[in-house]
């Protein structure tokens, strides 16, 4: 009976003192040190993508990130939040901390293009405040493209195509004639409405849309272009080509817009065709990147980017038909 | 492939240490609380799975260590230390360590379906998780479901049906750790067959003062495989006699046996092939749509997978090796019937499988083995450091020269798969060339899994 009473005793050490012991220290550590450890592996999309992609945090947490990847370098990004990761190296654990401040839903991303589905890989740190865990969503604004009804599946050649690539510092010479609401407007519909003022007359249709290119650049300011000319460096060029000319390597297989009507252009858009670039607003160029296309293979980045991102992204956008020399 | 074996009970401490009747709990008392902490990071541990204990323990650890050294070295040991049937045993028997008098169970003790006194069931519960592997193997949650679920099927069968009865048949991983234990060069075996029919009392299968009868409800008098020995040992404690030993023996000594061989244990080694396989064109191999597909279970891509994964298991690799017997059947003018020969042929495939799970497992275990030590000082990823090892970074292990383990492993295989073939179309009184077919099927999966793994 000593015997079988020193082996139930094992056992039932087993069952009841170990997993009370393992959950007690965590416990205790939490006492003593309260910053929350999560782990957070980015696996290749095909494999998973993040894991977890979903987080959940509460208000005023102490959360440390603990980041690993056990396939290829990926990186780390959370816009809303302020925090990012340049390099997930493979075998690497990369940490960071931070103390969730307001609730809310805030997605991450990987920053690095590490397979043709890179920008599949996103995921989300839910912020919770434990004294209304549930807020009532809040409603904002539709974005403009869609109080304007602009149809952003539709093709917008430009009515008037300037036959040199306009220059901004030749258009300064003409800075005080440029005018409009640059966002509304389409380049195209800018130049038309210079054209057509009895004032311009003397000047030639390659001068004015230098002036139209002086325009865009001078609302956009340097900063900004510089600022769009990063992001899309890393979030656009492989698809759409560094040259902008849609000839990026992971954009190769993509649909494009021929997923919508077959006799338009298949792969991602070509940011150095002037007719399309230059008949669309900033507008119809932000309901795009918000939305993403449906089926063409673009990603959707209205929860990634900041307004201010998307603008800088628009600004550099332009620098593929001006020359903002 | 000789008759030559050891016994090793003729040491004394061997044989002191198996009469134990410490020897099973005390390794159990090891197995069920790792076990037991699998299931618990599984559930409330990180989900990434490179960081929780469950998954690194359970997939790579254990794993390695079932098909690398136990499997291949020491037949069933591990079904004598599986913790999962535990728990059931140890209430059936309302004993831990001593026997009951005359080795009296409590249990319902419902006999299993004659129908289903084969591992048919086993085969479809592997299949079944073999179809979900991808998603078991990296999220901790299912997998600790998954391990939940056998705990919780082991013990309802402990308490309704007689002895061992979820390892004999439902276990998932009983099935191929039953076939690939015949390669092993260890074995339980009685002494001398003529003393056993002497014993009326048969205390090895009905159980003693001294021991439970063998709980996977064989006679030990006729066993001549290890195919369903679970190597517990109980019937070395029953037997007054002292006529059970354990032996060493030459490897895959069971493969020269004919007895017993069915058409359910050679789909185990169909199953078991085709899984290797394919495992390592979707795990391993250069194509994300498959491994995404695999992954995506319940999209339409994923019906495609598991019907061409069914089909692949149940169809397709037994057709072609149907073919190939067939074939051999032809050259060889051999009599009788197809099934049978289809059936005697497909254990050629038992070294073969072994071969290739081994080499395959090489190449994601050395990838993996080194997250071991992170997990150890923090296995539920809460950011624990228990023993200084948490932040060790990843490394594979030995990434270079993978090949050098994996080529002998492989080759080894195919040269014990073609003398199988050849000894059982000797067997069958025909000429060598009659194992042809057989011996080329084997050399084809040889080079698909060269071509796959490097």
């Amino acid at each position: 009976m000593k015997k079988e009473f020193f082996a139930l005793t094992v056992v039932l050490f087993i069952f009841v003192i170990f997993p009370a012991s393992l959950f007690g220290y965590q416990r205790w550590r939490t006492n003593v040190d309260p910053v929350r450890v999560i782990d957070l592996s980015a696996n290749a999309p095909a494999s998973g993508g993040w894991v977890p992609d979903t987080i959940r945090v509460n208000l005023g947490e102490r959360v440390r990130l603990r980041i690993s990847s056990p396939d290829v370098v990926h990186g780390f990004q959370v816009p809303a939040l302020g925090i990012s990761v340049d390099e997930i190296l493979p075998g690497h654990v990369e940490q960071v901390e931070f103390t969730a401040m307001r609730a809310g839903r805030f997605p991450f991303a990987c920053t690095r293009w590490c397979s043709a589905d890179h920008w599949r890989m996103r995921g989300v740190i839910q912020v919770i405040d434990p004294a209304n865990p549930n807020p009532a969503p809040q409603k904002s604004a539709p974005p403009l493209y869609q109080q304007l009804k602009i149809d952003i599946d539709a093709m917008h050649p430009a009515a008037n195509v300037p036959s040199a690539r306009p220059s901004a510092a030749r258009g300064a010479l003409l800075a005080s004639t440029a005018a409009g609401d640059l966002r509304v407007g389409s380049p195209s519909d800018v130049f038309a409405n210079l054209r057509a003022d009895a004032t311009l007359k003397s000047h030639s249709d390659s001068q004015l849309w230098d002036a139209v290119a002086f325009a865009w650049k001078h609302a956009s300011g340097d900063a900004a272009i510089a600022r769009g000319r990063e992001l899309y460096a890393r979030d656009c060029a492989a698809c759409h080509g560094e040259s902008g000319q849609g000839d990026g390597l992971v954009g190769r297989n993509l649909p494009g817009m021929a997923a919508m009507d077959s006799s338009m252009r298949r792969g991602p858009a070509d940011f150095t065709d002037a007719a399309q670039m230059l008949g669309a607003s900033d507008l119809l160029l932000q309901g795009k990147i918000l939305r993403g296309g449906m089926g063409t293979g673009m990603p959707e980045w209205r929860t990634l980017y900041t307004d201010e991102e998307m603008w800088d992204a628009i600004s550099f956008l332009r620098s593929f038909v001006f020359d903002y020399k | 492939m000789t008759d030559q074996r050891l016994e090793l009970t003729r040491i004394p401490l061997v044989k002191r240490i198996l009469a134990s009747r410490w020897l099973q709990w005390s390794l159990i008392a090891i197995t069920l609380p790792v076990f037991l902490l699998a299931i618990l990071t599984g559930f409330f541990g990180t989900p990434a799975g490179s960081r929780n204990f469950g998954i690194v323990f359970v997939w790579i650890v254990w794993w390695a260590l079932l098909i690398l050294v136990m499997l291949p070295f020491a037949g069933r040991l591990w079904c004598a230390v599986c913790p999962i049937p535990a728990p059931g045993e140890w209430l059936q028997r309302r004993a831990l360590v001593q026997p009951r008098a005359g080795g009296r169970l409590y249990t319902l003790g419902w006999k299993w379906h004659r129908r289903l006194d084969n591992i048919w069931l086993q085969n479809a519960a592997f299949l079944a998780v073999a179809l979900f592997s991808v998603v078991i193997l990296t999220t901790p949650f299912v997998s600790a479901l998954v391990l939940t679920l056998f705990a919780l099927v082991a013990l309802g069968t402990s308490l309704l049906f007689e002895r061992r009865t979820f390892c004999r048949y439902l276990c998932p991983v009983g099935g191929f750790i039953g076939l690939y234990s015949q390669v092993a060069p260890i074995e339980v075996r009685v002494k001398d067959h003529a003393l056993c029919a002497t014993h009326k009392e048969k205390t090895c299968y009905v159980g003693s003062d001294a021991g439970y009868g063998c709980p996977w409800l064989i006679f030990p008098a006729t066993l001549d495989r290890n195919t369903y020995c679970g190597m517990c040992t109980e019937c070395l404690k029953t037997c007054p006699l002292d006529n059970v030993a354990l032996y060493a023996r030459t490897f895959g000594k069971d493969l020269l046996t004919h007895r017993g061989r069915r058409l359910d244990e050679a789909y185990k080694a169909f199953i078991m092939l085709t899984c290797a396989l394919l495992y390592s064109i979707v795990l391993i191999g250069p194509w994300a749509i498959l491994k995404e597909t695999a992954y995506a279970v319940g999209s339409p891509a994923w019906w495609f997978y598991a019907i061409f994964f069914l089909a692949a298991n149940l169809v397709i690799v037994p057709g072609i090796f149907l073919v190939c017997v067939v074939l051999g059947k032809s050259i060889g003018r051999i009599q009788g019937a197809t099934r049978q020969l289809f059936v005697e042929y497909a254990y050629v495939l038992v070294p073969l499988g072994l071969a290739a799970w081994a080499a395959f497992s090489v190449s994601f275990v050395l990838i993996n083995l080194s997250y071991t030590w992170q997990v150890l000082s923090d296995p539920f990823g809460w950011g624990w450091n228990l023993f200084g090892t948490a932040n060790w970074q990843w490394s594979p292990y030995w990434a270079g020269g993978q090949a050098f383990l994996q080529i002998p492993i492989l080759l080894v295989g195919l040269g014990a798969a073609i003398a199988v073939a050849l000894r059982t179309a000797r067997e069958q009184r025909a000429s060598p060339r009659a194992a042809l077919p057989i011996a080329a099927f084997c050399l084809a999966f040889t080079w698909v899994m060269v071509l796959l793994i490097f």
